[in-house]
């Protein structure tokens, strides 16, 4: 449905240009749920405007539907309002001039052909129904809170049951409850409207919970994708591995087990071994990275000889659970534990880890904190 | 304790410098008969001058129209030209941008009379530079063809002279518009000029209608174009009557009569001021709207850039090029035609040797520094007290102060000079009285140091109490330090407004109180053409390197590209 083959985008500035967005590619099939997930600052909405037509590619192409929008190689710029588009902005851009109604209404009112009265009213009042707006169509825009500006945003953006909808951070200018509630009822939305969609949003927990498919970007590259359970257990590198909320990486050293072919790591400060599987790319000796997350670390009260012995130094209490800092040799792990358990600083523990859980990466790729 | 002095001072001195002069305006349009001075032992109330003037057919034959045609059809051009070079400075790829942005500054500050002068050098019928051209190009005979001494003629030139205020004022609106409003538009279906139609217009409209209104008042309180272009082509408006009823050259001045026209424009004038402060509330409701993701988007000009860059040249050469141009040839040149022209210094070897000039010099920064001054020390110190205290009066304070932008400046130099008239303390026809009348403009400061005290929190200065400073440490250690980028601007533009002012000095004219726009235009009378345009040179050469400055410093924000 969505075709973006090596996109490339760079802003000529006063101080210099800035290539914002480095030869991205992805597509979307129809009725898709797409994501691209990135810190701040690495491309995610330049992406989607030069999808928009509100920025003009400096290369690759795009292709909605079967129409080519964009090749700018070959001279192709098709204008934002010729593309079948709906989007909703960061900020909304509810029109302050316009009642709900005429807002949500504007995309039919200004299509070529027309339609005729009725069938505006209809399509604009099914658009109200959908996202839960009826009763406010001929409410003042100046007067809505942000929840219903955004439902707002979401009832113009689909009127015209556009091709693909295309989502900025759409949830990131509401408070954290809102943003919850919120997240439901646009998963709910895009499902029965079955539109294709690209979302866009710095937050994973979104990415995860709603998507098909994300894709991973850092500066203005997309360095992994596909499927998102895929995509957070096995991270393809420690970039993306850190993005994703993995806090604990131990040094370690691949060694040949004596009693069979299989190799494991041997945790920097001789505090333990790990057997783990999928080390077959590495070479013995190789120095690495084990990388996993806090809630895959368990606690016992014995050795045993799976487990890495380690010191209590801190504990957060947050709640439902507590978050705990165990010195291990030289590093510090981290694990969530449930706040029933009684531990308190400086107790002596041993800890284990899944080892279907952890990735291990080669020591160079990781920048160590 | 002193503090409290130093408030209730401030309060005092706002309150006399706006309010006795317009009280004083309001009894003489009831005192008679007319060959009294309006409180001299011998006159007495009356309802004679209004009679006079309101049941005068010439008042809505004339004056009424003229002044409204005149008003509504500068006002028209000034639109036209400052929206279009704001949009283009603004939203568009046009080149030069920055440099074009400083260039339009040029007429905000040289002041009017200059312009004016430098346009009837360019567009007299028969000796003006274009007309000159015109003829030759063509081989025309005559006069002409253009004749700048009519009201077609009047209305261009106010127009393109209120440009830069109304510019400015577009720009900012321009500026706080969220452009994701025009991109909904643009993903939603609509083509870039239905765009224009149906949002950027609207959504700017209240952005646009308050400067337009602004600019309204403004116009009708223009005095030296209607002098200078009007009088000639005997396009009488309401400012230029009130001058003549006061300065007739057969007859005693007619106050009474003056009065009764200038309440009349008074009423007018805080009715659009009221308008104004209306329209400012909505314009921000709409600012209010905007959210995160702010993202100037220019629209690329591409074969419009040619045009575009044509219509901003036409501008800044009939606005600044050629009257800068004009001015320093006739300067060199004594204003003879161009076949009989030689370069000489005469010019201005004979205005340095006058000393009249210098002494205008004087005036004109004497003046201009000790209004600015004074304005600005009032200013602040009141709305300071209007923000910061719960003093009962603050708010007849702030209405006081906001009412100053809407008194024009021919009923302020009127009034003030009824109140001196009156009061016999020896300031009549010196410096001073130009200095007390200039300062009635406080609410170029209120505002500027309000913004800057809404930044400053309250809490910064109790903080400061609590370390165990008086109010007087407070405001010398913690307010002043904060608010000096305010005040400064503040006095930066006080002064300028008081250097370009031509209006009130020559309402309150006398030979000891010249100031250098007084003194080109006598000259300019006399037919001393020469020293004219040198005084309008000098000034032009004063201005320029000012324009930079207040590009650097005041604007500097506005360097949005
Ligand atoms: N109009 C612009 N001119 C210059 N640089 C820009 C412009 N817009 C964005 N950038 C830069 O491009 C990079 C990517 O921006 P953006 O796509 O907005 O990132 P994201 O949406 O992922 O936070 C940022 O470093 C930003 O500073
Ligand atoms: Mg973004």
């Amino acid at each position: 449905m969505l075709k973006v083959k090596s996109l490339h985008k760079t802003y000529q500035g006063p101080d210099g240009s800035f290539h914002a967005v480095r030869g991205v590619s992805f597509e979307i099939p129809q009725g898709g749920f797409f994501t691209l997930l990135g810190p701040s600052g690495c491309g995610k909405t330049t992406t989607l405007r030069c999808i928009a037509g509100l920025e003009d590619a400096d290369g690759g192409s795009i292709t909605i539907g079967e129409q080519l929008v964009a090749d700018p190689t070959n001279g192709v710029h098709m204008p934002a309002f010729r593309r079948n588009i709906g989007m909703v902005f960061q900020s909304y851009a509810i029109w302050p001039h316009m009642d709900v109604f005429s807002n949500v209404a504007y995309p039919l009112r200004v299509a070529r052909p027309r339609p005729s009265h009725d069938e505006i009213e209809t399509s604009v009042m099914e658009a109200l129904k959908l996202v839960g707006m009826e009763s406010l169509a001929k409410r003042s825009a100046t007067k809505l809170s942000g929840g219903q500006q955004q439902r707002i945003a979401f009832a113009r953006a689909l009127v015209r049951q556009p091709q693909l909808l295309l989502l900025d951070e759409p949830l990131s200018n509401l408070d954290a409850k809102l943003r919850e509630q919120m997240r439901f009822e646009l998963q709910e939305l895009v499902a029965r409207t079955g539109v294709t969609t690209l979302y866009v949003t710095h937050d994973q927990a979104e990415a995860l919970a709603m998507s098909d498919q994300v894709a991973v970007m850092s500066g203005g590259q997309i360095v992994q994708s596909g499927d998102p359970r895929a995509v957070y257990e096995r991270p393809q590198d420690a970039q993306v591995a850190d993005f994703l909320g993995i806090a604990n990486f131990m040094p370690g050293r691949i060694s040949a087990l004596g009693d069979s072919k299989s190799l494991s790591v041997k945790l920097d400060g001789s505090i333990g071994v790990l057997r783990l599987p999928d080390l077959n790319s590495f070479a013995p000796e190789t120095a690495v990275r084990v990388v996993f997350r806090p809630e895959d670390v368990v606690m016992r009260t014995a050795a045993a000889d799976d487990t890495v012995e380690g010191r209590i130094e801190r504990i957060n209490f947050q709640g439902t659970v507590s978050e705990c800092h165990v010195r291990a040799g030289e590093t510090l792990v981290r694990m969530l534990i449930h706040p029933s358990v009684r531990v308190q600083r400086g107790d002596q523990i041993w800890l284990a880890v899944d080892p279907t859980r952890c990735v291990v990466f080669p020591a160079e790729s990781v920048a160590l904190r | 304790m002193a503090g409290k002095l130093i408030l209730a001072g401030a309060a005092v001195v706002a309150i006399y410098l706006i309010s006795v002069p317009l009280i004083f305006l309001l009894g003489t349009a009831f005192r008679g008969p007319a060959d009294f001075l309006p409180f001299e032992p011998g006159s007495r109330w009356t309802l004679d001058n209004l009679w006079d003037v309101y049941l005068d057919p010439a008042l809505y034959r004339s004056i009424l129209p003229n002044t409204a045609i005149f008003a509504a059809g500068s006002v028209t051009i000034t639109f036209v030209i400052a929206f279009t070079l704001a949009w283009l400075v603004e939203r568009t790829d046009l080149p030069f941008r920055s440099a074009i942005f400083t260039a339009i500054l040029f007429p905000l500050l040289v002041p009017t009379v200059v312009l004016a002068i430098a346009w009837t050098l360019l567009c007299a019928p028969n000796a003006g530079w274009v007309n000159v051209a015109i003829r030759g190009l063509f081989g025309v005979q005559g006069p002409g063809p253009i004749n700048i001494f009519t009201m077609p003629g009047l209305i261009i030139c106010q127009g393109i002279a209120s440009t830069p205020f109304v510019f400015l004022l577009l720009c900012a609106a321009l500026r706080t518009m969220n452009p994701s409003l025009e991109e909904a538009s643009n993903t939603s279906g609509a083509s870039p000029i239905v765009t224009f139609f149906k949002i950027t217009l609207p959504v700017l409209r209240p952005g646009i209608l308050a400067p337009l209104i602004l600019a309204t008042l403004l116009t009708l309180e223009q005095f030296d174009l209607p002098l200078i272009i009007g009088f000639p082509a005997r396009v009488n408006v309401f400012t230029t009557r009130l001058f003549f009823d006061l300065n007739a050259e057969d007859q005693l001045p007619k106050y009474g009569s003056a009065a009764a026209v200038a309440l009349l424009f008074l009423v007018i004038a805080i009715l659009l001021l009221a308008l104004y402060n209306y329209m400012v509330r909505r314009a921000e409701r709409y600012v209010t709207m905007t959210g995160k993701g702010y993202r100037p988007t220019r629209l690329k000009l591409g074969r419009w850039r040619a045009p575009a860059l044509v219509f901003v040249g036409a501008y800044l050469t009939f606005a600044a090029v050629l009257p800068a141009l004009v001015l320093l040839w006739t300067s060199l040149t004594g204003g003879v035609t161009w076949s009989e022209a030689t370069l000489s210094w005469t010019a201005y070897e004979k205005l340095t040797s006058d000393p009249r000039f210098w002494k205008a010099v004087v005036n004109t920064f004497i003046v201009a520094a000790c209004s600015a001054g004074i304005a600005t020390l009032v200013g602040a110190l009141i709305s300071w007290q209007i923000l910061r205290t719960r003093f009962i009066g603050r708010n007849l304070l702030d209405f006081i102060s906001f009412l100053s932008i809407g008194i024009p400046s021919v009923i302020a130099g009127f009034a003030v000079m009824l109140l001196y008239l009156s009061l016999p303390i020896g300031v009549y026809g010196t410096i001073w009285i130009l200095v007390l009348a200039y300062s009635y403009r406080i609410a170029v400061t209120t505002r500027l140091s309000r913004a800057a005290l809404m930044q400053i929190h309250a809490e910064l200065e109790e903080a400061s109490s609590i370390s165990g400073a008086g109010w007087l440490d407070t405001i010398r250690r913690i307010v002043l330090p904060l608010m000096t980028p305010a005040l400064l601007s503040s006095f930066l533009l006080l002064f300028m407004v008081g250097f370009r002012e031509f209006t009130i000095p020559m309402m309150l004219q006398s030979d000891d109180n010249w100031v250098l726009s007084v003194v080109m235009w006598r000259l300019q009378n006399d037919r001393q053409t020469g020293e004219a345009a040198a005084v309008g040179t000098l000034i032009v050469l004063f201005v320029i390197p000012i324009i930079f400055l207040m590009r650097r410093y005041l604007l500097a924000q506005q360097n949005n590209d």
